[in-house]
């Protein structure tokens, strides 16, 4: 395929997404103060997210994928102007949201709702769980006491709870529950687009089953769109349409769920999917490690940010950003060699793992 | 679903947490020592209140001198003894624990009302009302406490009120910063910012979720400090800074028995005993008291 | 990969009705309600459980590392025939971190803050490796200073840390999470120890250190011979690198098999459950959980444990606690729908699965 073509169809792909898309991240930076010079100026900045782009389809679960420290949590606040974004924009339903005053921004919080990894911390240890609910739907209009109430039982009936648990502290709550209550109170004031930010990592793997079910009933039955952010790439796959997979403040491919598992492009990706234990003896196999440190975010590595780490890298990867190369409808990687390396069954064949000077001795 | 089931559901759940509460203060009193402290503790500020009531001579107590009776030992007419006045010092006693609870109660009050509020300011607004506020309170804790509120009794003149006054100042900034170190760790609670993302304002935030959660070490470090300022006022009376005679006061009864207390010992030593035994009440309530809410906080 | 003469040998370590009590502001609650299992020579055993199970609990006692007032253990550990529970906590310096290791989950905070690294790894050298010093010594005619420093070196780049002139100079805070792991690896393994406690060593690591640090155990315990217990919630680091899997359940080891048919047929409902709970990759299914919660433990259920929340639970469930079953040599469950052993029941009771079996 010639690149004009492509770059044709990325295009109209790109305006039938538009069309559709709930949110529009385009050239997203948020970066924090690290380190002040002597007037108490930032010197030198915290690039926690560093040009991002990406569409988010309204009615889909897109997952956020990739380690500690990537900038994932932020990016997931910057969408919800929580985060001090510098340059970039984000649309919300095509309007332009980043920058807007608390003010203008009021009236668009309760489309927009967000659910935390701790739940113990997000849930205020002094209120009960109906203060905690009608904190979120008193910014709704046309709620008193009463109807709230009402609602408030109604929430946690959605979320599995009852009515009784109204009037408990969240001290009396398992973690699940606990989640489940934040999760209602996501739901409070009825958002278009709620944000999971590690929403089940700290929970059990009986629990988090149970929670991650509720979610995905929710989301059909209430029509919402989702960002799922996590670390677990073995859940994402489980409720998320597409995923987007990030590296060091950037995103480095998105794909659909099934896609991304079967045929990743980016070659972190598939030490992501390699280096999984997955819960099954027969398939025991060298899990994939990555050679080096997590590269520092206040001096990111040159062109690809993975190329210290990729064992593909050439002289390319250091010099030159790789551009998105789109596969199909909102599908991309950030790959300068992603063709060679689909199209060289070594990539498939191979475990990618450098590292393992630490062989096993049986 | 009908109020009236709500309502039901609002009361068996506030029974339950009445329960709770029930228990935790059975938990205080289980300790042997803390329930003795807080009888003492009530006695003494019983004692206080009904002083007119219960002392054996209330007029002795207010400061009327009795000549006729010097320097007498503990005896059935005078259970403690008698001053150099005559006065009985039981009564004198008595009438002395109320200048030293009240004036506790201001010192620390007044404290915290002053403290907590700055605080919160400092802990929230890190940039220039918190670093004007850190200085004010490193400034005035580099002075030692007792030598300030000396000063100030001296410039000012020396009675109760100015000593209390003297006292205040050097120990707000104590709440101050106690409270801007628990705002700076909960302020980046996720409730917060679960607030902010609902489109809350600062002030909301403030008093819906600051205020209360830090409302516990305040009152914790309230209880602790009343031994303290008990002592703390009982030391600038004996240094003829507070109270002033004929007025009983324990700091100024030790000063006053000082120079008899080779012969009459009971003069200076009952006063301190007194002093003694209400401040340690006080350090073991609040000691326990500290334990069961972090025990509490714990489960 | 299975061992198959794990029946033969003998167990390096031998825990039998293991139970320990804390106190709580509700009475005595039970933590470990009877605890049976045995480790055996180079053998990686999985200690698999949900949050508040006991599973840590297990590793500390074992040790005894839990908090002195009013914590009661019973019970028996056997290290080598040694029984480690009659041993007062003198008497059992030599076992710890000598003979049995501990690796906990957040490596940062269990290195001491206010010493280097070399500082600490020298320290345990001279403590535990005088011989080798010595050795090495002798081999390379330097002093035993340099000996030290030698064997440190050894022992970093047998764990894959480089650059170790800087780690030696280095504090815990200066170093990422991924290699203290590696770090405390190479101390606990410094003496050769006999057993390896691994309390969620890698939960705290991100996906790709985890997968390191996983080779990087196996790999080294199984040249040293040491055997690890490995406590974690995560199945998948069950199956990738354990020999043998024990579930633990409220207090409990509800079933222990060796991993494949752990995972081919598990017995007991709950690990049946939690395996269905557990997310794989291409399945593409809805995830099937287990209703309800964990049980408290100050007011735990009668009989067995998991009877509230059990699909097949019957009456004697209710009853009594099942007694451990042997489903083949090295397959054991507790749980009545196994084997021959009924409780007396009254009439009318019967074996029957009072509930549905969920999919």
């Amino acid at each position: 395929m010639s690149r004009a073509c492509r770059q044709a169809i990325h295009a109209s792909l790109r305006e039938r997404l538009l069309n559709k898309a709930i949110i529009q991240l385009n050239q997203v930076k948020t970066h924090f103060p690290y380190r002040k010079n002597w007037r108490g100026q930032p010197a030198e900045w915290l690039r926690a997210v560093d040009g991002v782009n990406l569409d988010i389809v309204a009615g889909e679960c897109l997952g956020l994928v990739g380690e500690s420290g990537c900038g994932k949590s932020t990016l997931g606040r910057s969408i919800l102007c929580m985060a001090p974004v510098v340059s970039g924009s984000v649309l919300f339903h095509g309007k332009e949201i980043q920058g807007l005053n608390d003010a203008k921004l009021r009236p668009l919080r309760p489309k927009m709702q967000m659910v935390f990894q701790d739940p113990r911390a997000s849930l205020n240890p002094k209120m009960t769980v109906l203060q905690i609910l009608q904190e979120a739907l008193f910014i709704c209009p046309g709620f008193d006491h009463r109807r709230s109430l009402e609602r408030s039982a109604e929430l946690l009936d959605t979320v599995d709870l009852r009515p009784e648990h109204l009037f408990r502290y969240p001290h009396e709550f398992s973690g699940g529950q606990q989640q489940r209550i934040c999760i209602a109170r996501a739901l409070a004031t009825e958002p278009e687009f709620i944000v999971f930010d590690e929403a089940t990592s700290a929970l059990d793997v009986s629990v988090q089953a149970q929670v991650i079910n509720l979610m995905a009933d929710l989301q059909q039955r209430l029509n919402l769109t989702y960002l799922f952010i996590s670390h677990d790439l073995s859940i994402m796959e489980q409720v998320c349409h597409r995923i987007a997979v990030m590296y060091a403040g950037r995103i480095m491919e998105v794909q659909r769920a099934q896609a991304l598992f079967g045929s990743p492009r980016h070659p972190y990706t598939k030490v992501l999917r390699d280096a999984l234990p997955v819960a099954d003896p027969r398939q025991r196999r060298e899990l994939a490690t990555l050679p080096g440190e997590v590269p520092s975010l206040v001096h990111p590595p040159s062109g690809c940010r993975f190329h210290t780490r990729c064992v593909y890298a050439t002289d390319v990867c250091r010099d030159a950003e790789p551009r998105m190369s789109v596969i199909d409808t909102g599908n991309w990687v950030r790959c300068h060699h992603h063709e060679h390396l689909q199209a060289n069954d070594e990539l498939k064949a191979q475990p990618l793992n450098r590292s393992t000077e630490i062989k096993e001795t049986p | 679903m009908s109020d009236l089931d709500f309502k039901q559901l609002a009361e068996k759940a506030a029974a339950d947490h009445r329960r709770h509460r029930r228990y935790l203060l059975r938990l205080v009193f289980k300790k042997r020592a803390a329930l003795a402290a807080a009888a003492i503790l009530s006695l003494m500020v019983l004692a206080a209140v009904f002083a007119p009531w219960i002392a054996p001579y209330p007029d002795q107590g207010k400061g009327e001198v009795n000549l006729a009776d010097r320097l007498q030992p503990a005896s059935f007419n005078h259970y403690l003894g008698t001053d150099v006045y005559g006065r009985d010092m039981l009564s004198r006693i008595i009438y002395g624990s109320r200048i030293s609870i009240f004036g506790g109660l201001i010192i620390v009050v007044a404290a915290a009302l002053i403290g907590v509020p700055l605080g919160l300011l400092a802990g929230y607004r890190e940039g220039i009302p918190g670093a004007i506020i850190t200085r004010v309170v490193e400034l005035v804790l580099s002075f030692p406490a007792v030598l300030l509120a000396m000063g100030i009794s001296i410039v000012a003149g020396a009675g109760f009120a100015t000593a209390v006054i003297a006292l205040i100042i050097p120990w707000w900034p104590w709440y101050t910063r106690l409270v801007q170190g628990e705002v700076i760790s909960i302020k980046h609670m996720l409730y917060v910012e679960a607030a902010g993302m609902l489109g809350y304002g600062r002030v909301y935030i403030l008093f819906r979720h600051l205020l209360p959660n830090i409302l516990t070490p305040v009152i914790v470090m309230m209880l602790l400090d009343f031994g303290p300022a008990i002592i703390s006022i009982g030391l600038l009376s004996f240094l003829g800074l507070g109270t002033q005679p004929p007025q009983a006061d324990w700091g100024l009864m030790v000063w006053e028995g000082a120079p008899n207390i080779l012969n009459q010992w009971w003069i200076a030593v009952v006063p301190g005993c007194a002093m003694f035994i209400l401040v340690t009440a006080f350090n073991l309530f609040g000691d326990r008291l500290k334990e069961v809410l972090s025990i509490d906080s714990n489960q | 990969m299975m061992k198959s003469n794990t029946s033969v040998s003998q167990p390096v370590l031998r825990v039998r009705n293991l139970k320990v009590d804390f106190p709580s502001s509700r009475g005595r609650v039970r933590i470990l309600e009877g605890v049976n299992f045995s480790l055996y020579p180079g053998e990686i055993l999985a200690l698999v459980g949900e949050t508040g199970c006991g599973k840590s609990v297990t590793a500390k006692s074992i040790l005894n590392l839990l908090p002195r007032s009013g914590v009661h253990r019973h019970g028996e550990v056997f290290l080598d025939g040694c029984d480690l529970m009659k041993l007062s906590n003198a008497a059992m310096r030599p076992f710890r971190g000598r003979r049995i290791a501990m690796i906990f989950q957040n490596p940062q905070s269990s290195i001491n803050p206010v010493f280097t690294l070399g500082e600490q790894i020298f320290r345990l050298i001279r403590m535990y490796l005088s011989d080798e010093i010595k050795a090495v010594q002798q081999r390379l005619n330097i002093s035993g200073r340099a000996a030290v420093g030698q064997i440190a070196k050894e022992r970093f780049e047998e764990v894959g840390l480089t650059d170790v002139e800087r780690l030696l100079k280095s504090y815990a805070h200066q170093i990422s999470g991924g290699m203290a792991q590696r770090y405390r690896i190479a101390t606990a393994l410094l003496s050769s120890p006999e057993v390896l406690i691994a309390d969620e060593a890698t939960s705290a690591l991100d996906v790709t250190v985890q997968s390191h640090i996983l080779k990087l155990l196996r790999s080294l315990c199984r040249r040293k011979g040491t055997s690890i217990v490995f406590i974690t919630h995560d199945l998948g680091i069950a199956a990738q690198m354990c020999d043998r899997v024990a579930v633990m359940y409220s207090g409990r080891i509800v079933e222990t098999a060796p991993t494949l048919s752990i995972f081919e047929a598990p017995r007991h409902p709950y690990t049946q459950g939690l395996l269905a709970a557990v997310p794989r990759l291409g399945s593409g299914k809805r995830l099937a959980n287990i209703p309800g919660m964990i049980p408290d433990l100050a007011n735990p259920p009668a009989g067995c444990r998991f009877h509230p929340r059990c699909p097949q639970v019957m009456a004697c469930c209710k009853e009594e606690k099942p007694p451990q079953q042997d489903i083949d040599e090295q397959h054991q469950v507790a749980c009545y729908l196994y084997g021959e052993h009924v409780p007396c029941l009254p009439t009318g009771h019967s074996r029957q699965p009072q509930g549905a079996i969920v999919e």
